[in-house]
């Protein structure tokens, strides 16, 4: 199993090795498309073998996994997979264009198999310190990604996404040595004090002053990689600016890597300090992104940015969940990071080809999709919906768990607010979405059809459909596999 | 392992301590000394300088704790961060786009320095308020570095340029790690050399994105960093 999950790892590098021999999009795209998909066969598989509950060991701790690592990798190596089959598109197109140069091209492909890879390799240590690097390097590799256009909008979008990520992911390591300290008078070696599945087993008799210190700078840390308010700034930029398909990675699988960290660390705290000292402090943050995400969907510029800004809500409802707490909120929480995921990777995805199509990013330049690209305009309209939180989509299950969690944890008044703000995130993306798709198409098509090649087509259309079948059968039917994956992840963070 | 090799039980009136001690004001002064500049040039001298007395304290710490993993810990801050980063800032960036002087500040000089003073203040009272023993060398270090951190940010923010901006995270960083090996020394070697790693990718791409940026904009500073804006 051990091997299994390091290939998992590995696999994902053989496009950047490849690019040391070749500069050009279409070789590496459809190696990128392999690695992506035998990735995640992988991953299935390994998750599969963890959802019976054992966890798996080696190197002490430095490898660990457990079902809530299973059911990360999967969710994650399926983003990874929808992403890399939109990049072979994506980069085929724009070099095409002469958009970016050959350099550009094999940047491209080395820094997505470097983020990806950390992100994987982020869910199969059990060491604390060890995660915090693999996170940092996924930031850098991924802020290479934003900057590639090397556009002065670009480097801007970059330079602020590093400079506030790298200071923010600093805030999380002082609270990783806090921790450390906290553990200072258990036994065990200095190597099982950052050991999250020692530091689980005696959580009860870590120092109290540290652990709370410890969890509030990690919450800040880990929660600017997030994407929760008031730690956002970074993200609409970042976003809006990488390529489509990197968005795509950004929004469905680096958030939700932050979003494991702090998972991991909440689940330490509880024995400690009880669940409400973690509880609080998620709700605040939580409602603030929510908040945030709701009052900057509606002004209607960037369409990137307001995918940017949904991501932003989602994050927080996520956080919301975590903070209700109790089986029915971790799997709302769960259930909703994976829905959230697929949702949003289409949703990016077809945000690239919009942008290929019409060489624009505003709402108001983009009228009538339906009718130029029938495919692209149907799957924006359907994403949108189910993004939006509406039936018969996945992310209405997880929506409707996490609003029941609420009712039975929480005050009825906490739930009414969250509906609320959903609500008007709900109108405000499909308002948009609909306005884009359906409307006059403009006399003069800008930018020509988005691909050209048959072949690019289909690598761009095959992501899109799959992805919107998982989120569609996910919203009718769970099945079991994935079911009992995620009980037991439940059972492995809360004992 | 003798209980009183740990660095966690040090106590401040020993050799060591009092050499960390000293050592942990000296970067203070620095991180302070940056705060009051606004030549590029000083910026970078004086976090060689921090990062020099950092190596210092490490190597007390490796010498006190006989860890193999702390010497190189040591050797590589002298190198990498008092000598490499220093050099690569000046040669790369400064000297390359000819730039001399941060225009863009959002605060006096003397008035940051005020702030510098009273964060500094906040960090002892709030450090002090029970979360490290008494009479140990990290009750004086560890509201230090905080200090240090705190010094770091406050560069980040009231000095707008990107470059000062780098500078102002490698205080931070600096910081940290001052925390980091007076209260914790036995953190694994491993982790160390990975947060290491970390640093150095990020201070090489944050280069390149300076660079990127002062070619385009002529004055890479963060106030024209305003497109994205909303």
């Amino acid at each position: 199993m051990i091997a299994l999950a390091l290939i998992i790892v590995a696999l994902p590098l053989v496009p950047a090795l490849a690019a040391a021999l070749t500069g050009r999009a279409r070789t590496l795209g459809l190696i990128s498309a392999a690695a992506g998909t035998s990735a995640l066969a992988l991953a299935i598989a390994l998750a599969i073998d963890l959802s019976t509950g054992h966890p798996v060991h080696a190197l002490s701790g430095f490898i660990y996994l457990d079902p809530l690592s299973g059911f990360f990798l999967a969710t994650i190596a399926l983003v990874v997979a929808l992403s890399s089959f939109g990049s072979a598109a994506y980069l085929r197109a724009e070099e095409e264009r002469g958009e970016l140069s050959s350099l550009q091209v094999r940047l491209y492909f080395i820094f997505f198999a470097l983020f990806a890879s950390m992100m994987l390799g982020s869910f199969e240590t059990g060491n604390l310190g060890l995660l915090w690097v693999l996170i940092e390097a996924s930031t850098l590799a991924s802020c290479v990604l934003v900057g590639l256009e090397a556009k002065a909008v670009s480097l801007e979008a970059a330079w602020k996404y590093i400079i506030i990520s790298s200071f923010g992911v600093t805030m999380a390591l002082v609270g990783t040595l806090f921790l450390y300290y906290a553990a200072g008078n258990l036994t065990g070696s200095p190597t099982e004090h950052l050991t999250w599945s020692f530091l689980f087993a005696h959580a009860g008799a870590l120092q109290h002053q540290s652990l709370r210190l410890a969890f509030l700078l990690v919450l800040i840390g880990y929660g600017t990689k997030v994407g929760l308010a008031p730690m956002h700034t970074w993200l609409p930029d970042a976003h809006s600016e990488a390529p489509s398909p990197a968005s795509a990675m950004l929004s469905a699988a680096l958030l939700n890597t932050g979003m494991y960290a702090i998972i991991r660390f909440q689940a330490l705290t509880k024995p400690a300090l009880g669940a409400g000292y973690a509880s609080h402090a998620l709700l605040i943050f939580g409602f603030a992104s929510v908040l945030v995400g709701a009052l900057f969907i509606v002004l209607r510029g960037n369409f990137k940015r307001m995918f940017a800004y949904s991501s932003i809500e989602q994050m927080g409802i996520i956080a919301i969940a975590l903070g209700f707490g109790g089986t029915l909120g971790f799997y709302g929480a769960l259930l909703q990071i994976l829905t959230h995921a697929i949702g949003k990777a289409v949703l990016f995805l077809t945000s690239g080809d919009i942008v290929l199509r019409y060489r624009t990013r505003l709402i108001d330049e983009v009228r009538g999709v339906l009718t130029i690209a029938p495919l692209t305009g149907a799957v924006l309209l359907l994403a949108a919906v189910a993004v939006g939180g509406s039936p018969p989509f996945g992310l209405f299950l997880s929506e409707f768990t996490i609003v029941r969690a609420g009712l039975q944890r929480s005050s009825v008044v906490l739930v009414a607010a969250l509906l609320l703000l959903i609500a008007i995130v709900f109108i405000a993306l499909v308002g948009a979405a609909s306005d884009m798709a359906l409307g006059a198409a403009p006399a003069r098509p800008t930018g020509g059809p988005a691909y050209t090649e048959r072949s690019s087509r289909i690598l761009a259309a095959a992501p899109l459909l799959a992805g919107l079948a998982v989120l569609l059968l996910l919203g009718l039917w769970i099945p079991n596999g994935l079911n009992t994956l995620i009980m037991h992840s439940i059972h492995a963070i809360s004992g | 392992m003798l209980i009183s090799a740990a660095i966690e039980h040090l106590s401040a009136a020993s050799t060591e301590g009092v050499l960390l001690t000293m050592a942990a004001v000296a970067m203070l002064l620095c991180a302070f000394a940056c705060l009051g500049s606004k030549l590029f040039d000083r910026y970078v001298t004086y976090y060689g300088l921090q990062s020099i007395v950092l190596s210092f304290a490490a190597a007390v710490v490796a010498l006190h704790e006989h860890e193999a993993g702390l010497w190189v810990l040591a050797a590589l801050t002298f190198l990498v961060k008092g000598i490499g980063i220093p050099y690569g800032t000046r040669h790369f960036l400064i000297e390359r786009f000819a730039l001399k002087r941060d225009v863009a500040l959002s605060t006096g000089l003397s008035s940051s320095l005020i702030l510098g003073a009273f964060l500094t203040a906040f960090a002892f009272l709030v450090i002090r308020a029970g979360t490290v023993p008494d009479a140990l060398v990290s009750q004086a270090t560890v509201p230090i570095s905080t200090a240090i951190i705190l010094l770091g940010a406050l560069c980040m923010v009231v000095r707008r340029h990107t470059i000062a901006q780098l500078i102002g995270w490698l205080i931070i960083e600096n910081g940290v790690f001052l925390g980091a090996i007076t209260i914790v020394a036995t953190f694994p070697f491993i982790v160390e050399a990975g947060v290491f790693l970390d640093l150095v990718a990020a201070v090489l791409i944050m280069i390149a994105f300076v660079s990127g940026l002062a070619r385009q904009l002529a004055e890479a500073s963060a106030p024209q960093l305003r497109q994205l804006s909303e």
